[in-house]
């Protein structure tokens, strides 16, 4: 059955301003070291460019080999970025899009994210509501989680 | 404070003495260790990043300490700079009296006895080397060093440079009418009368492998050996370690044989009849291969039938030119030197067609006109780590490029070092201020036909933001050429090509020209030190992996494989990152130089081996916006041509 995890991100401050990308590469790097291939699926290709800059620009020690959709190997590196649903074909998602993704009972995890502002609020409700009606596994935890978990 | 370290300090003689020169821990702390080496007779491996000063960090150790030292670098003219310029300058500061010399390989001197037997023998040479012959003699008149670099207007490659230099298969020694005024002996005389022994890769081991005598006399009596550009010494050593043979040398050795014949054995036509008959034979061989040049597994070329008869008929023709050769010995020294070079050429040929052997790899290749049989041990480590522990004395191995992912551990199993001290020196320079690295977004994948023409794009938009001053450096020739062209058709910068002319030459055509664009491939990786605005940019085409088809890679492949480890992992990655390095080192030289570096491999991003690379690069400001950096060599271009205010 497909495990859905919603992350509930902090209000947006300058101590921390974007902890939904640093949150992002934390779960793609626990991918990626289990070995789990994931696709991260943005809302249109400047965002997949944007997770790509940030995912190239972590320290070497962090490093995650990815790639955008329409470059790279054939099948891909271990962490894909897409913004187009067709050529999501990964059994491990993180969701960076305002929608819920075609065929959701094909993945194995999903990670979502429940922005602080009100518009975003909303649409993560949403696809709460949509992950529900497909019958999946549903948890919800604030972000800082993600932190402790790892380093507990 | 040590002595050493004293020296280094604010108030110490490099301070007092050198003008610029200010305190750099890491220049210190290197000088400190290599204090150490000398003190405890142990060997050293540092890197230290461009920028360290790393020559002085070992120069001024041995100076110090009066240690009767040996340096050795990667080419002639790190030599002449170490020789000519570090070392004075260091002598001086320090008030050193400790005696220096330079000393080179034996084909960059004079033969005064080669250079007689061509007087009046003209009719074997054509116009060209004619006119080469008579430049050297007017020279020869009035050197004193008979360094055949002083004559600057004869090719690297000159056609007359082997008639008049001797080699180790020609040279009389100690039998020769000319050894009194030898420029050679004298050269090598001096350098025993030094401490301090200025000498390169090439010469070291050519030595160390006990190839040539002379110069080894000189290694027992060292107290601490240097290597610099010490990335290169495994190559090099594998290189010495093995054995060689070329249809050239057969070649030279037969026509010298003839020509003996012609001018003093006057009476003795079967030493002709015989030394033309194997020379041909060896012509043959050449035939039996591909005109193009090529590198393949000699093992495997044997099995060819037409190759292994060829094989025996030269072998036998080398019996009887040696059978013939014997029965004339003692007539002339020239002829006695010839049955020792003959026989030494028929055990060569022996070991080299021995397809029984392990541990090493038979490969040959070919160029226009000859071939080269090798065999190359797989590993030199065990050979090398008992030089290095007997006599114990201090070894310091240095260069900018030798940890592979934060470890030596590399170059320490190539060598065989496990034991030694390691040091690892970052540069001073502020790479992520100063630099850029961008690896492209949607470039097609490294082999794919589409990478030439996205590679032409990327260069245009660089040359054109940049307005030359750009490296453009390749892994292959074809991708080379196939750039040149269509570059000089469509942008109108300068394009200056590898191999138009020589590497010095090229250089200073594009520091003479700031809107020039330089196309290389190997030999522009390393040793180009072009500072400020002159370069603000390199271009790199793909990682460097080695060919896989080379065969003594190969062979080592297959070895690592046998011993249950990844050559991929152990071998390909690490020495391609070295490769990496060293090409990425051309653009930041200085504290002030700024630039960016495009590495249009993919793979750098989306392989697990990535990490590796990006590990072991400097700490550069990454993008993969390529109009991110073309806005950095604008920004840069601009700076460069605002008005000086003053």
């Amino acid at each position: 059955m497909t495990t859905v995890t919603f992350y509930q991100l902090n209000e947006e401050s300058d101590r921390e301003p974007d902890q939904q990308l640093s949150a992002v590469c934390h779960i793609a790097a626990a991918w990626y070291s289990a070995k789990k291939r994931c696709v991260i699926w943005c809302a249109d290709q400047a965002s997949a460019e944007h997770v790509d800059e940030w995912l190239w620009q972590l320290p070497a020690d962090r490093f995650i080999p990815h790639n955008l959709t329409g470059e790279g190997p054939q099948g891909g590196a271990p962490v894909e970025l897409a913004w187009q649903q067709q050529h999501i074909g990964r059994p491990f998602l993180i969701n960076m899009a305002a929608s819920v993704p075609e065929n959701i009972t094909r993945y194995q995890q999903i990670a979502e994210f429940v922005p602080a502002d009100e518009p975003g609020k909303q649409a993560a409700r949403q696809r709460y509501k949509e992950y529900q009606r497909a019958g999946c596994d549903m948890a919800f935890m604030p972000v800082n989680k993600l932190y402790e978990k790892h380093d507990g | 404070m040590t002595r050493v370290s004293a020296l280094f300090s604010a108030k110490g003689k490099l301070s007092d003495h050198i003008a610029g020169f200010s305190p750099r821990k890491a220049q210190t702390s290197m000088a400190e260790q290599v204090e150490q080496a000398i003190e405890n007779k142990h060997a050293l491996i540092v890197e230290a990043g461009t920028g360290t000063g790393k020559t002085f960090a070992y120069l001024a150790p041995a100076l110090e300490l009066k240690t009767k030292a040996i340096i050795s670098t990667g080419t002639k003219n790190l030599q002449e700079q170490l020789f000519h310029r570090d070392l004075p300058l260091l002598r001086k500061a320090l008030g050193s009296n400790q005696r220096t010399a330079l000393l080179k390989g034996r084909a960059n001197y004079l033969c005064l006895n080669r250079l007689r037997q061509h007087r009046g023998n003209s009719t074997l040479l054509d116009g060209q080397t004619l006119s080469e012959l008579t430049q050297v003699r007017t020279w020869a008149s009035t050197t004193t060093s008979g360094d055949i670099g002083e004559l600057k207007t004869l090719p690297e490659d000159a056609r007359v440079i082997p008639l008049v230099t001797s080699t180790v298969d020609n040279c009389l020694g100690k039998d020769c009418p000319d050894l009194e005024d030898c420029y050679l002996f004298k050269a090598r005389r001096k350098a025993m009368e030094a401490d301090v022994v200025v000498v390169n890769h090439h010469l070291f081991f050519a030595d160390m492998a006990l190839k040539d005598t002379g110069f080894g006399e000189l290694i027992p009596e060292a107290d601490l050996i240097v290597f610099d550009e010490a990335h290169q010494i495994p190559d090099i050593a594998s290189e010495y370690f093995g054995e060689a043979l070329s249809t050239r040398q057969l070649q030279d050795t037969c026509r010298d044989i003839s020509m003996l014949y012609r001018t003093t054995l006057k009476d003795a036509q079967q030493l002709d009849k015989a030394a033309e008959k194997c020379r041909m034979l060896s012509a043959d061989l050449r035939i039996l291969f591909p005109d193009t040049p090529q590198r393949g597994n000699w093992q495997q070329a044997l099995r060819r039938q037409e190759v292994s008869s060829c094989l025996s008929r030269i072998s036998e023709s080398l019996s009887g030119l040696y059978e013939v050769v014997k029965l004339h010995l003692g007539r002339d020294k020239e002829l006695d030197n010839l049955f020792d070079r003959v026989s030494e050429m028929r055990s060569r040929l022996t070991t080299l067609t021995d397809t029984y052997q392990t541990g090493v790899s038979l490969w040959y290749e070919t160029t226009q006109r000859h071939l080269v049989m090798h065999l190359t041990p797989l590993s030199i480590a065990d050979k090398f780590r008992g030089f290095v522990e007997s006599p114990k004395r201090g070894w310091v191995f240095t260069s900018a490029t030798l940890v592979v992912d934060e470890s030596f551990d590399h170059f320490q199993r190539l060598m065989g070092l496990s034991d030694a001290h390691t040091l690892a020196l970052g540069s001073p320079f502020d790479y992520a201020k100063q630099a850029m690295l961008c690896v492209p977004r949607f470039l097609p994948e490294p082999s794919s036909p589409a990478m030439r023409s996205t590679l032409l794009d990327i260069a245009k938009q660089l040359v054109d933001a940049s307005n030359g001053r750009c490296f453009l450096l390749f892994t292959s020739h074809a991708a080379l050429r196939d750039v040149a062209a269509q570059l000089s058709e469509q942008v109108d910068n300068p394009i200056l090509v590898q191999g138009s002319t020589t590497k010095q030459a090229l250089l200073q055509q594009y520091l003479d020209d700031p809107r020039a664009v330089l196309l290389g491939t190997g030999a522009f990786w390393e040793g180009v030190d072009v500072r400020g605005s002159d370069l603000v940019c390199v271009m790199i085409d793909k990682l460097p992996f080695a060919a896989p088809d080379d065969p003594l890679l190969q062979a080592r492949i297959e070895d690592c494989r046998k011993r249950g480890l990844n050559p991929f992992a152990n071998i390909q990655i690490p020495q391609a990152v070295i490769t990496l390095k060293q090409g990425a080192g051309r653009l930041i030289r200085d504290e002030t130089d700024k630039g960016v570096l495009v590495i249009c491999d993919n793979r750098l991003v989306t392989k697990d081996y990535g990490k590796t690379f990006i590990a072991s690069l400097p700490e550069m400001k990454r993008t993969r916006t390529l109009s991110e950096s073309l806005a950095f060599l604008r920004a840069l271009n601009e700076e460069q041509h605002e008005p000086v205010s003053d």
